[in-house]
C-alpha cells in the first residue's frame, strides 16, 4: 500500500467543542489522528456564545467558529446561500482539497457540502445517527439528506445498521457507503488497579436522561432489580428532562441509599465514575453505534444493553448481555450479568478493547475513503443536475433549481471577490521548546 | 526617505525610515484614490452648479431654492469627505513608544500613543465575520482587556501588514522571533 498524498481536510459540523457528545468527540479525535498521519485538518462550526473567530487546539488543529447564531438544538439557521461567501473564503484561504461533513442533523454540514460540490470540491459525509421514516420531521430530514447525498463523493457510516438506514433514507448506492466504526481512547479509559471489593454489586448508568436514551425504562427496571437483589446499588450519572421521573421513583420506593444520582458528569470525570462500578447499563431506544459501552468495556465493566440499532455490532458476545427494550427482559439480562460477573477479568477486557478499537485505525481507514473520493471524476454542472433530477418528481426539479442558483451566485461571487484577492494562510508549524 | 514598498489594488504601503539623531520608523497604509471617479464626481457637481445658476437667472425663486440646496449638499459632501480616511500610520519611536495615526481627507489627524513598556505583543490576528475572514494587526497592551487595532478602518492584505508587524516585534523586543511562519510545501 503506497503512502497517501498529504491532504488538507475541512471538517464541517454544527457539533463541536465546547459541546460534548459522540459527534464532537469523533470529529476531534479523528482530526488529531489525521494530523498525526501528516494531513492538515481545519474544523468549521458555528460560534458558541463568545467563542467566535479562529481558535487553535492541540496539535495545531485550527477551528473556525463562524459567527452564525444557532437557532434550534445547536443548529445554524438554514439560509441556503448565506454561508456561501464564508465557506468559499475558508476553502480558498486554507487551500482545502476535501470537505468532510458530519451528522445529518447539522444544517451547516448540509450547506457546506452543497457549496463545496458547486465549487467542484470532493465531499465525504459521515452519518452518526439512526433516523425514522414515518413522522413528519423524519420525512423532511430524509428529503434534505437525499438532496445532499445525491452528489456526495463517498459516505461513511458508523455501523452496518447505520449504513442500511442511511442507504434506505437517502437512496445512495450501497457501494458508495463505507462502514468505519467509532473507537475509544483506551489510554484514558483504563480499569481501576483494584476492582471495587465487597458484597455489593454496583451498576453504573451514564447517559443523558431523555426519552430516546431509555430513561423511562430505567424507572421500571431499577426498583425491580433492587427488590430482587438487596446487595445491588445503582449510580446514575447524567441530566435531562427525565431526571425528575427518576427522582420520583427513588422517593416512591425509598431507594435513596440504593440509587445515587450524580447529575451531569463532565467527560473528564466519566472514567472515575465507571471504575466505581461492576456493570454498565445502557437502556437506549435507538443507537447507530454506542461509544458509551466502549468506554465502559475499556474500563473493565460488563455491559447490559438494549438490543437496538448498531449496539449488537459493537462488543463481542462475552462482554455484553443484550435485552429487548422491555423492562422484564432487561431485568432478566441484569440477572444473567450478575451471575457471570465473577468470570469477568477487567484487565483482560481492557487489553482486548485496545486491540479491537483504536482511533489511529479509524483515521487510516478514513484516509482510504478520502483517496477513493479524490479519485472520483470531476463532473460538469449538467451531469450533476441529472443526479438531482432523480430525487423525485417535484423535489428533483426543486433541487436542480437550488443548485443552479447556487452555481450562479458562486460565479457572481467570483467576479465580485476574485480568488486571487483571498490570501492563502501560511501553515503554522508548532515549535517544540528544548530545555 | 519615502518610497512605495508594496501595493495591491486598493492600498499601498510606505515605509519612512528616518535616520539621524532622533530615529523614527513610520509605516503608512494609504488608500488608493481612484482619480478617474473623483474627477468625474467633481465634473458632475460643477455641471449641476452651472445648471443651478442658470435656473436662478431664469426663474428667481425656483433657481434660488435649487442653488441653496446645491450649496447645502456641497457642504454635506465636504463634511463627509472630512470623515474619510486618507491613510493610517504606525510611528515607532524606539525606546519610547508607538503612535497610531489616522489622517483624514479634511486634514484632520487623530493620534493615540502607547508607551513601549505597555505593549506586551504585536499580533497578526485572523478575524472571522459571517461572510468573510481578514487579517488585522493588533497590539496586546498591559492593563487593557481589548486588543488595540493598529489600523482601525483600513483592512489591508496581510503581505502589507507583515513588515509592520516585524518592525513592531523588533521595537518591542517580543520573546518570539519575527520570522515568517513556515510555508506549506
Amino acid at each position: 500500500m503506497g503512502d497517501s498524498k498529504r491532504q488538507r481536510i475541512l471538517m464541517v459540523s454544527d457539533f463541536f467543542y465546547p459541546n460534548f457528545g459522540g459527534v464532537e468527540n469523533h470529529i476531534y479525535l479523528l482530526s488529531q489522528c489525521l494530523i498525526k498521519l501528516g494531513h492538515k485538518v481545519v474544523v468549521m462550526t458555528h460560534a458558541y456564545g463568545n467563542r467566535s473567530g479562529v481558535r487553535y487546539m492541540t496539535g495545531g488543529l485550527k477551528v473556525y467558529y463562524v459567527p452564525w447564531k444557532p437557532f434550534l438544538m445547536q443548529n445554524t439557521l438554514p439560509t441556503f446561500y448565506g454561508t456561501l461567501p464564508i465557506i468559499r473564503t475558508i476553502l480558498i484561504r486554507e487551500q482545502i482539497s476535501l470537505v468532510h461533513g458530519h451528522q445529518a442533523f447539522s444544517t451547516l454540514c448540509h450547506e457546506a457540502l452543497m457549496h463545496a460540490r458547486t465549487m467542484g470540491y470532493k465531499v465525504v459525509f459521515t452519518d452518526h445517527s439512526l433516523y425514522g421514516f414515518a413522522d413528519v420531521g423524519s420525512i423532511h430530514m430524509n428529503k434534505v439528506l437525499q438532496f445532499t447525498l445525491a452528489d456526495v463523493s463517498q459516505a461513511i457510516c458508523v455501523s452496518h445498521t447505520s449504513k442500511e438506514n442511511t442507504v434506505l433514507r437517502s437512496g445512495l448506492p450501497p457501494e458508495k457507503v463505507y462502514v468505519i466504526p467509532n473507537a475509544v481512547d483506551t489510554a484514558m479509559f483504563k480499569p481501576a488497579a483494584e476492582r471495587p471489593s465487597g458484597n455489593e454489586i454496583v451498576i453504573v448508568v451514564i447517559s443523558r436522561l431523555v426519552y430516546r436514551k431509555g430513561a423511562d425504562l430505567l424507572v421500571e427496571v431499577i426498583p425491580e432489580v433492587c427488590r430482587m437483589y438487596p446487595n445491588v446499588r445503582f449510580i446514575v450519572g447524567g441530566d435531562g428532562p427525565k431526571r425528575v421521573r427518576l427522582e420520583e421513583m427513588r422517593e416512591k420506593h425509598s431507594l435513596q441509599d440504593r440509587v445515587e444520582m450524580l447529575g451531569a458528569v463532565p467527560h473528564a470525570r466519566v472514567r472515575s465514575v465507571l471504575i466505581s462500578g461492576h456493570i454498565f447499563l445502557n437502556s437506549s431506544l435507538t443507537e447507530a453505534f454506542c461509544i458509551a459501552i466502549l468506554e465502559a468495556a475499556s474500563c473493565g465493566l460488563l455491559t447490559v444493553s438494549t438490543r437496538v440499532g448498531g449496539v449488537p455490532e459493537v462488543l463481542p458476545d462475552d462482554m455484553i448481555v443484550l435485552a429487548e427494550p422491555d423492562p422484564t427482559d432487561m431485568v432478566q439480562a441484569i440477572k444473567k450479568a450478575i451471575s457471570i460477573l465473577p468470570m469477568i477479568d477487567p484487565q483482560d477486557m481492557h487489553n482486548r478493547m485496545k486491540k479491537l478499537y483504536d482511533w489511529h485505525d479509524v483515521a487510516k481507514r478514513t484516509e482510504i475513503v478520502y483517496d477513493r473520493a479524490l479519485k472520483c471524476s470531476n463532473q460538469s454542472l449538467l451531469d450533476r443536475l441529472s443526479r438531482y433530477l432523480a430525487c423525485g418528481a417535484w423535489a428533483g426539479k426543486l433541487f436542480c433549481l437550488v443548485m443552479i442558483i447556487d452555481f450562479l451566485l458562486w460565479r457572481l461571487l467570483q467576479l465580485w471577490k476574485p480568488a486571487e484577492d483571498i490570501e492563502v494562510v501560511p501553515d503554522i508549524v508548532l515549535s517544540h521548546d528544548e530545555d | 526617505m519615502t518610497k512605495i514598498q508594496l501595493a495591491n489594488s486598493r492600498f499601498f504601503y510606505i515605509h519612512d525610515d528616518c535616520e539621524g539623531p532622533h530615529p523614527v520608523d513610520t509605516h503608512h497604509i494609504v488608500i488608493k484614490r481612484n482619480s478617474a471617479w473623483v474627477s468625474l464626481a467633481h465634473l458632475f457637481v460643477l455641471l449641476l452648479f452651472i445648471k443651478a445658476i442658470y435656473l436662478c437667472l431664469l426663474n428667481g425663486t425656483l433657481g434660488t431654492i435649487f442653488l441653496l440646496s446645491m450649496l447645502s449638499s456641497a457642504c454635506l459632501v465636504k463634511s463627509y469627505y472630512g470623515t474619510l480616511i486618507e491613510k493610517e500610520s504606525v510611528v515607532i519611536i524606539p525606546s519610547l513608544g508607538v503612535q497610531l495615526e489616522a489622517h483624514y481627507w479634511g486634514g484632520r489627524v487623530v493620534c493615540s500613543f502607547i508607551p513601549i513598556d505597555k505593549i506586551l505583543q504585536p499580533v497578526l490576528n485572523e478575524n472571522v465575520t459571517p461572510f468573510t475572514c481578514y487579517w488585522s494587526l493588533v497590539l496586546l497592551v498591559c492593563g487593557k482587556k481589548e486588543l488595540i487595532l493598529a489600523f482601525k478602518v483600513v483592512k489591508p492584505p496581510v503581505k502589507l501588514l507583515v513588515p509592520i508587524w516585524k518592525a513592531l516585534c523588533a521595537a518591542t523586543c517580543s520573546g518570539e522571533t519575527a520570522d515568517s511562519p513556515a510555508e506549506d510545501k
